[in-house]
């Protein structure tokens, strides 16, 4: 089984509270991909054994939300927003900036399996613009210099 | 308290609503949308994601109507019909709306319709023609579905045994995932993705291999699915099609044929809509299982046997072969020595032909039509029979509040049975509670799934009895009469005995007398059962108790295409009194002699007290319980006749063979488990010596002496006759006696064995269907995972199952249903004799199984 | 790495005014934790719910106060209550819409993250109302702090006893369940939601039937935002009539602006309804003027889903009347202020993309009509844009507007409406000169 004991069992725990088993599965897949950084078929699979529900209706549920990388990625997901308010302070620079410091285009993922870049859509932090997102960390009101410094820290941790 | 009100509703139902569509006013019952009531008044809405048997989801928006005081165009497939609506279904508005959906559709629409097979029956196509623009202001390249590894131009990815995606001619109206889910609880496809890349696929990594699949096909208003079976074949304009009914099961499912008239060939089977029956739903086996008409193997000759071989002849060699053996046998040991078996798939003039030809010519009672089953009763008033000849509408499961499915493996033996009970729990809200000695497929709308030991049915249905009389739910008198004629007395012992909890069996109890209108039915794991008379006979108690006849339906229901007219027609060897003293006045004499049901006569055959013996459509060499024993009879036959489609491993057997025309080949009646008559027209001409079952009997007839009849006619009116007697046996009004009957198992032999159809096949016929050999060819051992897990397995490897009397080695499918020690074979493959292991006498049979190792 | 969010928020003048309720302790470092919360007065509301109102007074005193859903639509929040089939057997739902993705809003996230109790003290009192005893908040799943806040807070409540059996000894009972999104703005409408709870992909479902008839799992439910629902508590204490006496004649009380773009101090402003627009991109208490010293070239009120003002608009009250007057929207009050350097084309490329992107695929015209705007709009963009192209692209959302099954479909041509009607001669310049009359050119600093 790909899910730890530890998915399994907190997925178990949040699917005990809902009403209907069905309703387990966005919190059965957010369980996975904090564990592992995606979801793909062999997590459908685990999933529908955890929670009792038809492995189509995960793999169907899974597909729709974006948020899920459904490969592997690098240890750091790099999501810069290049919705409209960012945009208006220079999200498309920042990408830009991004993909030239990482040496990677967007989409990519640097040799290292450090950071994987994508670009997204809005993520609620339009007063704060430009950010990105780190994983599970928002970085907003970005600069070059931030942008610079977080690299740094997050190499430095890795 | 849901059963009060739901009564209360009643009056309430039938109340109806009117409103103004296009001018005119309509009536229609309330709850009625916009599109049903202009519908019902012929006024044309389209529309693409809408199904009259599915829940309406708004999606495709093409029914767009225009209601007065109502700001936005409305969807009419999702518009509740109110009071005094003024509703325009033609306005400029309605016009403009309409064109930009087909202008939105069609963005990224391929044109390929003259490489489309649904071209000429297409929604799309036809409501481009009559709703469309002629020219897109879409200047793009279409988008286009590739998958890796796709070699085709024609974007085509095959998803199942039978169907094939293209899913650039997907148009999301969503109806197949719908249908499969909603309508069949199927879970091999689905949507993926999402906006305008979402799209339909097989389940990542599996195949869309339900038993319904097909409908998928069907339903699709586009080419996006198509299947194997019809792609690329014909163009729908150059087919005739033929009203016909289902061959392969007992509900008559109503369907058309299409054929082409210069190839003497059929080509495809769709639904022919009846909503008392089917709803429009076809089994796989009922839409594929027809190309066994068109099979390179059918019997194209008749076959005589000469010097131990059998070598192609005329009809009338054979018949002269036949006119002197049975002859000879009726002159020397008399017409009793001659015994008939016929398949209870044949039309009413087969079946009453072959009864008329062994009590009118032979003048034996030595026949019968239930191949399948063994001891069986003799009494023509049995517990089994009353409980057979009950009255069961299958439209009346709709609106029922409780359905209870005892002993029958539904998926495989009653598709239509079970899709009506998928469609009351979605649209009713019916309760369903399933028991059966393993669980069986529908446990997504089972509330309730008893799982009891193998062979104590009636142990379960005197629980149930117990449980209401402890429960205080039925009379106390009556109660007490019952607790007098069964065992055990208490529910404690009931439950012990069965294996299923007491609470579970006071839940079931308290339901069935809470609930206002209930269906149940036991199926063929009773039918099958040697005990058939004594469950029959506890389901007859607990009938009597709680009082289910009169609120509803109970029955056994019977499984093959027309095994209620071979009841009516009396093809067994003691039919019921007014049917015997019928025919007596129609033939002037009935015999009087012993009458031999199947195990009985193979019994006598084997004794070689029954000498001649024909055999109409039947394969008792595959399908009866205990091949041993029919071999060990058949061979030592004076004279075997044996008339089939195909060779099969009783026409082996025979000194005679002849070929059987198919159901699609002429104009045949059918009398479906509702008692309903219905006819299958001729689809096709037969094959040119190939013969129905009723001229082969009049053949036969005619050479020994005695014609059947001069005139088709003069047989129609016989069989009518028959027809309009009443074959409602009364529930009896006292209890029966039923004290269980456990049956001790022998050492090592631990698992309960199942053999039944697969649920793509029917019998021995239709693996020779292509279509339905894609899902399924050889047979397979089901067994559950735990199972598995205990002897090491996994799927798809050899598993060795042994019973007391045979063996075979059979490749393995976990199930993801069963959870108990029981395993299931399919009996529908001639590559391996599964029925080898049963045993006749046996209750219930148990097998070892044990690894293949390599 | 900061845990609040680094948005600039007026709590400072909130403080002073008691009249700013929703943000007056949002700048308190520790006014997510209970005991901070409880010594501001929290949960006071819902102890004077638990000791002795009917969930009829409940419902009576949100009517009176007025509050209009916060979520986008405005809808008044007491009668939505009142929809609740009062006779029905099933069980009742809340769900609080936190799923908070429209562009240029980012207000629901400061109050879920600094004041959570807020948040779940106005969702028990509205359970309370209609008779719920499982509330659901739908957390839009990228919020992964958010979201540890709020089960964090979640977690305090039932071990204070807020939430849990037999509240305050009331006997009356309430679960929660923090349930978190996937990544899709879609399930922010209502329907989709609870889609989404059920297991189902977040597609919007056909009204009627409406949510508060049958909504989760078939039962009524009611779906409300989470400014709306932290709104609540501060009506209970201070009376709907106080709530009703602030704002406009008929958008009452005070609400959340998100502030963003070119402004040089963008940010959540609580303001009463009816606060002048143009003072709040000015003025420096709030936006502080255009970045750079730009001229305005125009404004999106109420988030990315509502139509363009230009810059001779903005005199007006933030409130759902006046917005509408001048035909834009209040929408989840998301302002978005765009310079003269922005070119409408590429806005427009920007925002359709984002709802072509977004569009759940369930009904033709938002499915096909969103991706070939976006493929037409986009051509122009890149300068290959045909003549006729911008009549075909006002054709197109003529054909969406309206048709759609939920208001996705609408939202995404009403700004482009909007931008064509404001900026023509732009879009035509586009495509005849086959670049931007404004070269967009936006370096991050
Ligand atoms: C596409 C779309 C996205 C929406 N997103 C949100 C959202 O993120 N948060 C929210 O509260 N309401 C959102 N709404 C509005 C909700 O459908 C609903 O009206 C609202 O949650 C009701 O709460 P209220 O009455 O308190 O405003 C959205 C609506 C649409 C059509
Ligand atoms: S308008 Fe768009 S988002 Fe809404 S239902 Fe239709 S396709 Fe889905
Ligand atoms: S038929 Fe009504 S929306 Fe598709």
């Amino acid at each position: 089984m790909i899910l730890s004991e530890a998915s399994v069992s907190k997925i178990k725990e949040k699917a005990a509270r809902y009403p209907r088993k069905k309703s387990a599965i966005l919190p059965a897949l957010t369980v996975a991909y904090r564990q592992l950084g995606y979801v793909d078929e062999e997590v459908y699979r685990a999933i529908s054994q955890v929670i009792g529900v038809p492995y189509v209706e995960i793999a169907e549920a899974a597909t729709f939300y974006t948020m899920f990388p459904k490969k592997p990625r690098g240890r750091y997901l790099i999501q810069v927003c290049h919705n409209i308010s960012c945009a208006l302070l220079g999200a498309d620079s920042l990408i830009g900036y991004l993909e030239e410091k990482l040496g990677i285009q967007k989409g990519e993922t640097t040799e290292d399996d450090l950071f994987t870049l994508i670009s997204v859509e809005c993520l609620g932090s339009c007063s704060t613009a430009p950010m990105m997102q780190v994983n599970d960390d928002f970085y907003e009101n970005l600069t070059r210099e931030k942008v610079d410094g977080i690299l740094q820290e997050l190499k430095g941790k890795a | 308290m849901a059963k009060a009100t739901k009564n209360a509703d009643k009056p309430a139902a039938v109340q109806t609503v009117s409103l103004t569509i296009d001018g005119r006013s309509v009536t229609v019952p309330r709850g009625s949308t916009v599109l049903e009531a202009a519908r019902r008044f012929g006024i044309d809405i389209p529309t693409f994601c809408w199904h009259p048997k599915l829940k309406p989801v708004g999606a495709c928006r093409m029914c767009y109507v225009e209601v007065e005081k109502m700001p936005k165009l409305q969807v009419s497939c999702a518009l509740e019909a109110m009071d005094g609506m003024v509703v325009h279904t033609d306005s400029d508005l309605v016009k403009r709306g309409r064109k930009a959906i087909i202008e939105f559709i069609l963005a990224n629409h391929p044109l390929d319709c003259p490489t489309c097979d649904k071209g000429g029956e297409c929604d799309l196509q036809n409501l481009t023609f009559a709703h469309g623009v002629d020219d897109s202001r879409f200047d793009f390249t279409k988008y286009r579905f590739v998958d890796e590894g796709m070699t085709t131009t024609f974007d085509d990815k095959r998803i199942g045994p039978e169907i094939v995606l293209n899913r650039n001619r997907c148009i999301l109206c969503y109806k197949c995932v719908r249908a499969n889910k909603e309508a069949f609880g199927e879970y091999d496809l689905g949507v993926y993705e999402r906006g305008n890349i979402a799209q339909i696929d097989a389940a990542p990594g599996e195949q869309v291999d339900n038993p319904f699949s097909g409908n998928l096909v069907e339903i699709c208003p586009v080419g996006a699915l198509t299947n194997s079976d019809w792609r690329y074949k014909i163009r729908v304009w150059l087919t005739r099609t033929a009203p016909s009914v289902c061959n392969f099961s007992s509900a008559g499912t109503n369907t058309l044929i299409f054929g082409d008239n210069h190839k003497n060939h059929l080509y495809r089977v769709t639904s022919r809509m009846n909503d008392e029956i089917d709803d429009g739903w076809l089994a796989d086996v009922t839409r594929y299982g027809y190309q066994v008409v068109n099979s390179p193997d059918r019997l194209k000759t008749p076959l005589i046997k000469k010097g131990g071989k059998q070598v192609e002849a005329t009809w009338d060699e054979a018949l002269e072969v036949i006119r002197k053996r049975f002859g000879e046998i009726k002159d020397k040991f008399g017409g009793v020595c001659v015994g008939a078996m016929v398949a209870p798939n044949l039309d009413n003039a087969s079946l009453y032909g072959a009864s008329k030809l062994m009590r009118t010519v032979f003048k034996s009672n030595n026949i019968d039509y239930r191949g399948y089953y063994r001891m069986l009763p003799g009494d023509p008033e049995s517990p089994y029979m009353i409980l057979q000849s009950q009255p069961f509408r299958i439209a009346d499961i709709d609106d029922c509040d409780l359905v209870i499915a005892f002993g029958s493996d539904l998926v495989r033996e009653h598709h239509n049975q079970y899709l009506r009970l998928r469609k009351a729990y979605n649209f009713a809200g019916t309760r369903i509670f399933s028991i059966n000695p393993y669980r069986v497929k529908s446990a997504d709308i089972s509330e309730l799934e008893l799982v009891y030991g193998p062979g104590t049915e009636e142990a379960v249905i005197n629980g149930l009895c117990l449980a209401a009389a402890e429960e205080g739910l039925a009379d106390k008198s009556l109660a007490n009469e019952l607790l007098s004629r069964i065992e055990p007395k208490t529910l404690r012992e009931a439950a012990r005995f069965c294996g299923v909890p007491e609470d579970k069996l006071r839940v079931v109890a308290r339901s069935l007398s809470e609930a206002s209108k209930v269906t149940f039915f036991a199926g063929e794991i009773v039918a099958r059962s040697r005990e058939r008379d004594l469950i029959a006979g506890a389901l007859l108690n607990l009938n009597r108790l709680m009082g289910i006849t009169g609120r509803g339906q109970m029955a056994a229901l019977v499984r093959h295409a027309n095994s209620k007219g071979a009841e009516k027609l009396g093809l067994l060897p003691q039919p019921r009194a007014g049917l015997v003293d019928e025919l007596g006045m129609i033939w002037g004499a009935y015999p009087d002699c012993a009458a031999n049901s199947t195990d009985a006569m193979m019994a006598l055959i084997k004794k070689e007290e029954i000498k001649g013996f024909l055999v109409i459509g039947a394969n008792p060499m595959m399908l009866y319980p205990d091949q041993q024993f029919v071999r060990e009879g058949l061979e030592r036959l004076d004279f075997l006749v044996a008339c089939d489609l195909f060779e099969t491993a009783t026409t082996e057997l025979a000194d005679v063979v002849l070929p059987l025309a198919s159901w699609a080949e002429y104009r045949g009646q059918y009398v479906n488990l509702e008692g309903d008559v219905q006819t299958a027209s001729e689809a096709m001409a037969p094959l040119p010596t190939a013969k129905p079952g009723f001229e082969i009997t009049n053949l036969i007839a005619g050479v020994l002496g005695t014609p059947l009849y001069g005139d088709r006619s003069e047989l129609d009116g016989e069989i009518e006759r028959l027809l309009e007697l009443d074959s409602v046996i009364p529930c009896p009004d006292r209890f029966m006696e039923v004290k269980p009957v456990s049956e001790p198992k022998s050492d090592g032999y631990n698992v309960a064995l199942y053999i039944m159809d697969d649920s793509h096949h029917y019998v021995h016929l239709t693996e020779k269907a292509p279509s339905l050999a894609n899902f399924v060819s050889e047979p397979y051992i089901e067994l559950s995972p735990d199972l598995a897990a205990h002897y090491k397995i996994q799927d798809g490897d050899s598993i060795r199952v042994e019973s007391e009397v045979a063996k075979v080695i059979l490749p393995v499918r976990i199930s993801d249903h069963i959870d108990n020690e029981v395993v299931l074979v399919p009996r529908n493959f001639t590559s391996k004799p599964v029925t080898s292991l049963l045993m006749r006498k046996r209750r219930i049979d148990r097998v070892k199984i044990s690894k293949v190792d390599e | 790495m900061t845990f609040y969010s680094p948005v600039i928020t007026n709590a400072a003048d909130a403080a002073k005014d008691d009249r700013l309720h929703l943000f007056k302790y949002v700048e308190d470092p520790d006014q997510y934790k209970i005991a901070t919360y409880e010594a501001h007065g929290g949960y006071k509301a819902w102890k004077k719910v638990m000791g002795g109102m009917t969930p009829q007074q409940v419902t009576d005193e949100v009517k009176k106060s007025g509050l209009r859903g916060r979520g986008g639509a405005g809808f008044p929040t007491g009668m939505k209550w009142g929809f609740v089939p009062k006779d029905s057997p099933k069980p009742r739902y809340l769900c609080c819409n936190a799923d908070e993705s429209e562009p240029g809003t980012c207000k629901d996230r400061v109050l879920m993250e600094r004041d959570p109790h807020g948040v779940i003290e106005g969702m028990a009192i509205a359970s309370y109302a209609i008779g719920c005893h499982l509330m659901f908040i739908y957390i839009r799943g990228e919020f992964g702090h958010c979201i540890e806040r709020m089960e964090q807070a979640m977690d305090e409540a039932y071990a204070k006893g807020h939430l849990g059996k037999n509240i305050y000894g009331s006997g009356y009972d309430l679960e929660m369940i923090v349930h978190t999104g996937g990544g899709a703005y879609i399930c922010g409408e209502e329907t989709a939601l609870l889609n989404s709870v059920e297991g189902e992909r977040g597609m919007s479902r056909i009204r009627p039937p409406f949510p508060a008839v049958e909504g989760l799992y078939a039962c009524p439910t009611i779906v409300n935002n989470v400014e709306s629902l932290a709104s609540v508590p501060h009506i209970i204490n201070h009376g709907g009539d106080w709530y009703a006496s602030l704002g406009t004649e008929k958008s009452k009380g005070t609400k959340i602006f998100s502030l963003s773009g070119h402004v040089r101090k963008p940010g959540n402003y609580e303001v009463e309804m009816g606060f002048n627009l143009k003072k709040m991109i000015y003025d420096p208490a709030y936006g502080n003027g255009i970045l750079g010293d730009k001229k305005l070239k125009g404004v999106i009120p109420g988030g990315a889903s509502t139509p363009f003002l230009t810059p001779d608009q903005i005199d007006v009250g933030l409130d759902y009347e006046s917005l509408q007057t001048i035909g834009s929207m209040l929408g989840s009050g998301a302002i978005i202020v765009f310079h003269e350097d922005t070119c409408i084309v590429w806005t427009i490329l920007k925002l359709i993309h984002f709802f072509r992107h977004e569009s759940c695929g369930k009904c033709t015209p938002c499915r096909e009509g969103t991706g070939w705007l976006e493929q037409i709009i986009k051509r122009i963009e890149e300068g290959g844009g045909q003549p006729g192209d911008v009549e075909k692209i006002d054709d197109i959302c003529g054909n969406i507007l309206g048709r759609t099954i939920c208001p996705l479909g609408d939202a995404a041509v009403m700004p482009i409406q909007s931008a064509i009607k404001h900026w023509r001669e732009e879009w035509q310049y586009h495509i005849e000169h086959k670049e931007c009359l404004v070269k967009t050119k936006f370096e991050f600093k």
